[in-house]
C-alpha cells in the first residue's frame, strides 16, 4: 500500500524473508497499516490495538518459513493472524463478557480495513500544519486551547486547521479511489 | 457559516476522544462526512510505535540468540524427515566423539610436546653378496711374498703347487739338502689353481730366469716380500697381495672366503648442518676389514656430502668385526658398507 507492491514482487520478497529476517522488514512496512487498521477497529483501544499488531508481526516472521504461495496473498495470511489475535483477545477471560460476535468470523475483504489504512497513509500527504493538528488534537487526545498555546494560534484557527485537514483528507481519498 | 462547521466539528470530536456514542444526524451533513476519518484516526498508533516494532522484529539485540531456524539445518530441526528420523540421542554420541577427539588432540599434543621427536639412525649395513658370486677359478685376491735376505732379485719361474695349508715354504735356492721329512713345497691357494709351466720353480712374476735366487725377501719363500709366498706380498700366497692366495690385492668375500660379521657396531653421528637440511641417504664406504677384525683402510664410494661421510668413516674406523676366514683362517677382506642416514 505504501509502495505499487506486484504480486511477484511480493513473492520475491517474502521468499528473501524466508531465507533472511532481514528482508522482512519491507513486508512490515508494505502491511503495518492495514493490519493495525484491521486489530484497532475491532479492538477501539490503542494500547491493546498496538500490543496485538506486535504480537501479530512476531507470529508472522516467526511463521514465515511456513508460508506457501498457494493463491492467496500475503495479506490474507497476515489477517488471519491478526484475526486469531483479535479472536484471542476477546476469549481471554478478562474480555470474556466483551466479545462481539461479528469479530470472530473470518476476516473479510470488504469490512473497511482497507479504507482505514489507506486514511492513515494520506496523513502523511497533508501540509505540516494541518498534519500537526490532527496529530495533537486526535492521536494525543489534547484539547484545543492546549494547542493553541503550543502552536501560539488562536483557538479559532486549531479548530479551522482541524476541519480542513479532515476535508484535505477527505478529498485526497477520494483521488486516491478514482 | 464556516466556523459554525469548524465549532460542530470540534465537537464530535471531543465525543469521540470522551467515547461518547456520536448521534451523527444531529450535525451538519459535511460534518458527517468526516466523521469516519476523525474515528480512524483517534485510535492511530503513536507515531513512535511503527519504527520501534520493526527494530525489534529485524533487529537482534545485543546478547540475543538468534536460533537457528529449520530451513538452514532442515535435517537437524526437522522431526519429520522424510528419509531418516533425527533421534536426539544422535545429539549426544556426536557431542562425545567431538569431545573425545578434542581430548585425544590435547593429550597427543601435550605428549609430543613433552617427549620431542629423537633422530635416530639406522645401523650401517655391511653389503654382503659375496657368498652369491662364482668361486674365482685363478684369482681369489690375496696373495704373498718371501725370499731369504739373497742380494739378488728373486728368479723367474713356476709357482709350487697350491694348497690348503703349507709345511713347506716353496725356495728355489735350497738351503737344507737333507731334510729330516722330506715334504713338498706348497703356497696357500684354491688347489684347483694351476700356472704355466716354465720347468722350474720360481716367482711367475720376476723379470729374469736367472741366476737363481730366493729372493731380498724375508720369512722363506720366494720373493721380495715375507711370509713363506711367492712374490711381493705378504703371506703363504703368490703375488703381491697378502694373506695367501694369489691374484693381488686383498681377499673378497666368496670363493671359500667367509665374511666378516660386525660385533660391534654404534650408529654414526648426523650433522647438525645435514640435520637441519633434512639430508637422508647413504653413504657407500670400501673397507678393508684385517685379520684382526679391526677396518684398516676405509675410502668413500658414494658421498652424501653434508659432513655425513666424515661421520660414517669416524663411525666405521670404530667397528669391530670377527674377521672373514678361509679356510679357517683369518684372513683380511674388503667389503662395502652401507652407512644409512635417516631422520625420523
Amino acid at each position: 500500500m505504501r509502495a505499487l507492491v506486484t504480486e511477484p514482487d511480493e513473492r520475491l520478497l517474502i521468499e528473501a524473508a524466508q531465507r533472511d529476517s532481514r528482508h522482512f522488514a519491507q513486508l512490515y512496512e508494505n502491511h503495518f497499516d492495514r493490519v493495525y487498521a484491521f486489530i484497532a477497529y475491532r479492538i477501539r483501544d490503542r494500547a491493546t490495538a498496538e500490543d496485538l499488531t506486535s504480537e501479530v508481526f512476531h507470529q508472522a516472521l516467526a511463521k514465515i518459513d511456513q508460508f506457501e504461495w498457494r493463491g492467496l496473498p500475503f495479506k490474507a495470511w497476515l489477517l488471519r493472524i491478526a484475526s486469531n489475535a483479535v479472536h484471542d483477545h476477546w476469549r481471554s477471560p478478562t474480555h470474556r463478557r466483551e466479545v462481539p460476535g461479528d469479530d470472530l468470523q473470518e476476516p473479510r475483504a470488504d469490512d473497511g480495513t482497507e479504507q482505514r489504512a489507506v486514511i492513515v497513509q494520506l496523513l502523511d500527504r497533508l501540509p505540516a500544519d494541518q498534519r500537526l493538528v490532527v496529530m495533537r488534537r486526535l492521536v494525543d487526545g489534547r484539547t484545543v486551547s492546549e494547542i493553541a498555546r503550543e502552536l501560539q494560534r488562536t483557538e479559532g484557527a486549531i479548530k479551522q486547521l482541524q476541519f480542513r485537514a479532515l476535508q484535505t483528507l477527505r478529498s485526497h481519498l477520494r483521488s486516491y479511489h478514482e | 457559516m464556516n466556523s459554525a462547521l469548524y465549532e460542530q466539528l470540534d465537537e464530535v470530536v471531543d465525543q469521540i476522544l470522551s467515547g461518547e456514542l456520536v448521534d451523527s444526524d444531529e450535525f451538519d451533513p459535511i460534518v458527517q462526512e468526516l466523521l469516519p476519518f476523525a474515528k480512524s484516526l483517534r485510535i492511530l498508533p503513536r507515531p513512535e510505535f511503527r519504527s520501534a516494532l520493526l527494530a525489534d522484529l529485524v533487529e537482534p539485540k545485543v546478547g540475543e540468540v538468534i536460533p537457528i531456524r529449520s530451513s538452514v539445518l532442515p535435517s537437524l530441526f526437522v522431526a519429520s524427515a522424510e528419509t531418516y528420523p533425527v533421534h536426539r540421542s544422535n545429539f549426544a554420541v556426536s557431542a562425545a566423539l567431538h569431545a573425545a577427539a578434542l581430548v585425544l588432540i590435547a593429550t597427543s599434543s601435550l605428549w609430543l610436546a613433552n617427549h620431542p621427536i629423537t633422530r635416530k639412525v639406522t645401523p650401517a649395513v655391511i653389503t654382503n653378496v659375496s657368498p652369491f658370486l662364482p668361486e674365482a677359478p685363478t684369482r681369489t685376491g690375496g696373495g704373498g711374498g718371501g725370499g731369504d735376505r739373497d742380494k739378488i732379485a728373486a728368479s723367474k719361474g713356476d709357482a709350487p703347487r697350491f694348497a690348503a695349508q703349507q709345511i713347506t715354504p716353496p725356495a728355489i735356492v735350497v738351503r737344507n739338502n737333507d731334510p729330516k721329512l722330506a715334504v713338498d713345497p706348497t703356497v696357500i691357494g684354491p688347489p684347483s689353481i694351476t700356472l704355466s709351466k716354465l720347468g722350474s720353480t720360481g716367482d711367475p712374476l720376476a723379470g729374469i730366469l736367472g741366476p737363481a735366487s730366493n729372493g731380498t725377501g724375508i720369512g722363506g719363500g720366494i720373493g721380495s716380500g715375507a711370509g713363506g709366498g711367492v712374490g711381493s706380498g705378504r703371506g703363504p700366497g703368490v703375488g703381491p697381495g697378502y694373506g695367501g692366495g694369489i691374484g693381488g690385492g686383498i681377499y673378497v668375500v666368496g670363493g671359500g672366503v667367509r665374511a666378516p660379521r660386525a660385533i660391534y657396531d654404534p650408529d654414526p653421528q648426523y650433522t647438525d648442518e645435514a640435520r637441519k637440511a633434512h639430508v637422508q641417504g647413504v653413504v657407500l664406504l670400501w673397507v678393508v676389514i684385517g685379520p684382526d677384525g679391526r677396518t684398516h683402510d676405509v675410502r668413500v664410494q658414494r658421498s652424501l656430502g653434508m659432513g655425513l661421510d666424515e661421520k660414517a668413516i669416524e663411525a666405521v674406523r670404530n667397528w669391530k668385526f670377527e674377521p672373514a676366514t678361509k679356510d679357517g683362517q683369518p684372513v683380511a677382506v674388503q667389503v662395502n658398507v652401507e652407512v644409512n642416514f635417516r631422520l625420523y
